[in-house]
């Protein structure tokens, strides 16, 4: 985090507040679109602390956004309403996952560590097909419904309610995210990522940091399965999708991997491409994603943010030279 | 053009301004939700043709005012999409209707939305029973598992066999045509050996075709949505010789009539129940594939999905008529309540207490009729309503 | 008794579709360590070749399947060239794992667009189609064809790899890259023809297996879960790692389903873990083949 790239992710956090607050004034008939493009960058988000600051690859994300999302789902139709008790059912129970299923995986590598966490995923999805008392199985979990928010806002239709509260908790996990990787946790774990043995020479433990990550990964990643929950009223399926783990991957790495506003930059880019060209055939939007990628890591390796890097960095030498 | 143009735009102000849904702005618009890509865009597809069919046979106004069908592509299961797809649809493109919906669980998702917005939502497949007990704005004219298995089983039981082996799709409408198989066979003194759910995403059935053989029952029924998978089920029945050994009873939607070349002779035979076939003999089935083979080129693809989407398409504007192009959710659904008119599949009701229809349900047996392989229909089953209803 | 028959001739046709299409993943993995999540593209592009091929232009069977090995091998070697070169031997997995993923988007993108978004029959010739007794079983003359060519993939690259100066080049590049390149082997050129041999022996599988796996518009996202599995638990580079792992998983997948209809998945991807633990770098460890 130094240099030129630090300016970005100072603004960042305030950059994403005001940006989705004129959003919301902007385009008041996307608000349904939009709220679902906050909740998906918290994923995002999660993803990039595992992947990002502790170099796991995982393709099994969506398991940890699911078991959220059911969570608070099914808490919303059996036990209480308030979203923000929903927010943290989904969380604990995303990130408990994330822990036992961390412990079993992490001291995988390579290709077997990519595979287990497409089979835990694969088990998590196969769990909750069958558990269709609980979770509606393939007719997806409808009827799940939260109180209004501190009593006063209700979720309505357009998404007005849903949207600033989706933005909201987006803004704040960036905020303890960029707490998190900034501690000395965090800077441990990037540490294990660059050069595990030399953790190792200092003292520190490697699988217990990653394990850590993971469990923290998956309480991001539970949040976000929540806020989808609440916000849409339904959880089906494919919120444990193999596809949808992949797409976090390729959101992710689409902005950039690593850096905190790439998850955001990564998600806002791709679901936007995504809205508009796939309403016309959704192969044209395949081929664009699919060439996108193929270009970024022959030619980007960093994802937008890095294309956005320069940019900014000579805005603020001309803001400089002003002053 | 233009003068249309500013009407549109002029009603758009005023609905803006008196904070309406839909008014009387020219144009009405439904938004059909379907497969329009992906393992079952042929059913999306069969929607499109289907409204496009009516409209040209009825014309595109009801009284003045356009009505404008808008498409979405929901290319598989996908509850949460097919919400997100709604809500814009009502919220951005101000349509007065929903229509579409092919698998159970998308058309599930929209209840609360067509609650709040008070708009009808029209289903042109989606046959689980439960589906129209979820908003009292769901109107449906397909049919249902229960509606179609229910006669079926009967005539199993009447035919002679006594132990079935049930094998269904393990999801909603599979679920349905297992109960409604079991508690119809049962009664009328049948015994079940064996029920098996399939995954809904299987594609190889080597594994189940084992276990439908090592039940010994004399016969199978089977429930697979129709597409892709239900063609290969049942190939891989006649493969592993169990043709020879057992009889094979399904619902129509493991031979609807775009597959048919496609199955050929290991399908020879199979005894069916449906609501629809393409070889129904009737003047508004021949005046409607007529215009459809106009408009196509050939009748090849027309199937119950087509026919479904064209009935549907026929609730629509009636009760636009009925409101005289207003929006009114409330008064449009009860206009339709016991309407009854002559389908392309026979003559129809809508049941005023579920808002399914009341319709005959044949008995069919795949042959081959000049070279082309169809479902002729045999016995007839009168008036049947859909039995699973609030069940 | 006759069941557990019924169950493993099935088990190992599923097996050896799974073993012809993956075995080009393993050595690509193995020898120019590229995790290649586009390799089942190969087998769409194949598999949909064929089908066009005998619905369209009016080709037999074996005349399609020949056109599409070529047509595949043909499409895969530019993308070698000008794609996977930039990999080979890159010790992070992400930009290969996003680089193929990008190209398996592009490759159902282009497929569907082409083609159209339907499911693709490839019609079986009289010979191969119908049951056919085999003892107690009854199969399907097709599976029997698939057991077949199964085998003779298995010998062909046996006799490939043992008798032949390219398979010899080949392990000595798989066991030690670095001395291989010492010794004056062209490593570029034998990357190139493995890739070949392996893009075109997915496309043999991908159109042998059109009955099992069906040539759906997602075909290349759908089904490269299960290959990437067989590699893991064969062991990337390892033939007869990948032969005990597609056999294993073929006839744990069938049986799965057989003894746990309901539960199918559940138990093959719990066995799945479960082997993974037990031989974190498969069957077979690429040295050890």
């Amino acid at each position: 985090m130094t240099g030129k790239g630090a300016l970005i992710d100072q603004m960042g956090v305030a950059l994403v507040a005001v940006l989705g607050v004129a959003a919301f004034f902007v385009f008041p008939e996307d608000l349904g679109f939009m709220t679902r493009i906050a909740a998906t960058a918290l994923y995002v988000l999660s993803l990039d602390l595992i992947l990002g600051y502790g170099g796991i690859p995982s393709m099994g994300q969506a398991a940890l956004f699911g078991a959220g999302a059911y969570a608070a789902g099914i808490a919303s139709i059996r036990l209480v309403q308030d979203p923000i008790v929903l927010l943290g059912i989904g969380g604990v129970v995303g990130g408990l996952v994330a822990l036992v299923t961390g412990t079993l995986i992490l001291r995988a590598r390579g290709l077997t560590l990519l595979m287990l966490t497409i089979a835990v995923g694969e088990i998590v999805r196969e769990v909750v097909n069958k558990a269709r008392d609980y979770t509606g199985g393939s007719d997806g979990l409808g009827g799940v419904s939260a109180a209004p928010v501190f009593g006063t806002f209700r979720f309505d239709m357009y998404g007005r309610t849903g949207y600033l509260f989706a933005l909201t908790v987006l803004v704040i996990g960036i905020l303890v995210a960029r707490r998190i990787v900034r501690s000395p946790f965090g800077l441990a774990c990037r540490g294990v990522k660059e050069d595990p043995l030399r953790v190792v020479a200092l003292g520190g433990r490697p699988r217990r940091y990653l394990i850590v990550m993971y469990g923290i990964s998956g309480v991001f990643a539970g949040v976000a399965g929540a806020v989808t929950a609440v916000t849409s009223g339904i959880v089906g399926l494919d919120s444990v999708s193999f596809s949808w783990s992949a797409e976090a991957l390729v959101m992710l790495v689409l902005g950039g991997a690593g850096r905190l506003c790439g998850a955001i930059i990564g998600t806002v880019g791709f679901m936007t491409i995504h809205h508009i060209l796939s309403a016309a055939d959704p192969f044209r939007w395949m081929l664009v994603i699919g060439a996108m990628l193929v270009a970024i890591v022959l030619f980007v390796p960093g994802g937008i943010v890095a294309v956005l890097d320069p940019a900014i960095a000579r805005f603020r030498k001309r803001a400089e030279a002003k002053r | 053009m233009t003068r249309n143009l500013r009407k549109a735009l002029l009603g758009a102000v005023f609905t803006v301004a008196l904070g309406m849904g839909t008014a009387d702005a020219g144009t009405i618009k439904v938004g059909v939700i379907g497969p329009m890509s992906g393992p079952f865009a042929l059913s999306g597809l069969t929607f499109k043709e289907g409204v496009e069919v009516y409209q040209a046979q009825h014309g595109k106004t009801v009284g003045g005012d356009t009505i404008e069908f808008i498409y979405k592509d929901l290319d598989a299961a996908n509850p949460a999409q097919s919400k997100a797809l709604a809500q814009e649809l009502i919220v951005k493109d101000k349509v007065a209707f929903l229509a579409g919906f092919y698998f159970t669980p998308d058309a599930l998702a929209v209840a609360p939305l067509i609650d709040e917005a008070k708009i009808p939502a029209v289903i042109f497949n989606a046959a689980t029973s439960a589906i129209t007990e979820k908003s009292p704005f769901f109107v449906r004219t397909s049919f249902t598992l229960w509606q179609n298995t229910v006669p079926l089983a009967n005539y199993v039981a009447s035919g002679g066999s006594k132990t079935v082996v049930t094998a269904v799709s393990d999801y909603g409408p599979g679920i349905d045509a297992e109960t409604a198989f079991k508690a119809t066979f049962e009664k009328a003194g049948g015994k079940i050996a064996e029920s098996i759910r399939m995954p809904v995403a299987a594609t190889d059935f080597a594994a189940f075709m084992q276990r439908i053989k090592d039940s010994n029952a004399d016969a199978l029924f089977a429930f697979l949505p129709a597409g892709p998978t239900a063609v290969t089920f049942v190939k891989q029945f006649s493969d592993n010789g169990l043709r020879q050994k057992m009889k094979f009873f399904s619902t129509g939607d493991l031979v609807m009539e775009p597959d048919l070349p496609a199955l050929g002779e290991p399908a020879l035979g199979l005894v069916t129940s449906f609501h629809y076939s393409a070889a129904h003999k009737s003047a508004a089935n021949q005046a409607f594939l007529a215009k459809h083979k106009e408009m196509f080129g050939n009748n090849d693809k027309v199937t119950f999905t087509t026919v479904d989407a064209y009935d549907g398409a026929h609730v629509i504007y009636k009760m636009v008529e009925a409101t005289k192009g207003k929006s009114d959710g409330v008064k449009q659904i009860a206009a339709i309540k016991g309407m009854k008119w002559e389908s392309p599949r026979g003559p129809v009701m809508i049941d005023p207490d579920s808002r399914h229809l009341v319709q005959n349900v044949y008995l069919r047996t795949l042959e081959k009729v000049d070279g082309k392989y169809q479902n002729t229909e045999v016995t007839i089953v009168a008036d049947q309503p859909d039995f699973g209803y609030k069940r | 008794m006759e069941t557990v028959f019924g169950i493993v001739v099935d088990g190992i046709a599923y097996g050896m579709i799974l073993f012809i299409i993956s075995v080009g993943l393993s050595v690509t993995l193995g020898l120019m360590r590229v995790v290649n999540l586009a390799h089942s593209a190969f087998a769409m592009i194949g598999g949909y070749t064929a089908s066009y091929a005998i619905q369209s232009l009016g080709f037999g069977y074996a005349g399609a399947l020949i056109l599409a090995i070529v047509v595949t091998v043909l499409i895969s070697l530019p993308l070698e060239r000008l794609l996977y070169r930039r990999l080979y031997g890159v010790e992070n997995e992400l930009p290969q794992v996003l680089l193929t993923i990008g190209l398996a988007f592009m490759v159902v993108a282009t497929m569907n667009i082409i083609f159209g978004p339907t499911l693709k029959q490839i019609p079986l010739p009289e010979l191969l189609s119908g049951p056919v007794s085999l003892g107690p079983k009854i199969i399907s003359a097709h599976r029997i064809f698939v057991i077949g060519m199964g085998v003779a993939t298995i010998l062909g690259l046996w006799a490939l790899l043992e008798k032949t100066d390219f398979g010899i080049r080949l392990r000595a590049a798989v066991d030690d890259p670095k001395m291989a390149a010492a010794l004056g082997i062209k490593t570029e050129t034998l990357y190139a023809a493995t890739f070949a041999l392996g893009s075109g022996l997915a496309a043999l599988g991908g159109v042998l297996g059109a009955e099992l796996l069906p040539l759906e518009p997602y075909y290349a996202i759908r089904y490269i879960v299960i290959l990437l599995a067989v590699v893991a638990v064969g062991g990337a580079g390892s033939i007869l790692g990948s032969v005990a792992a597609s056999l294993a998983l073929g006839i744990l997948d069938t049986g799965a389903k057989y003894l746990f209809p309901n539960f199918g998945d559940f138990f093959f991807y719990g066995a799945l873990v479960l082997i993974l633990f037990r031989w974190p770098n498969g069957f077979f460890d690429k040295r050890a083949a």
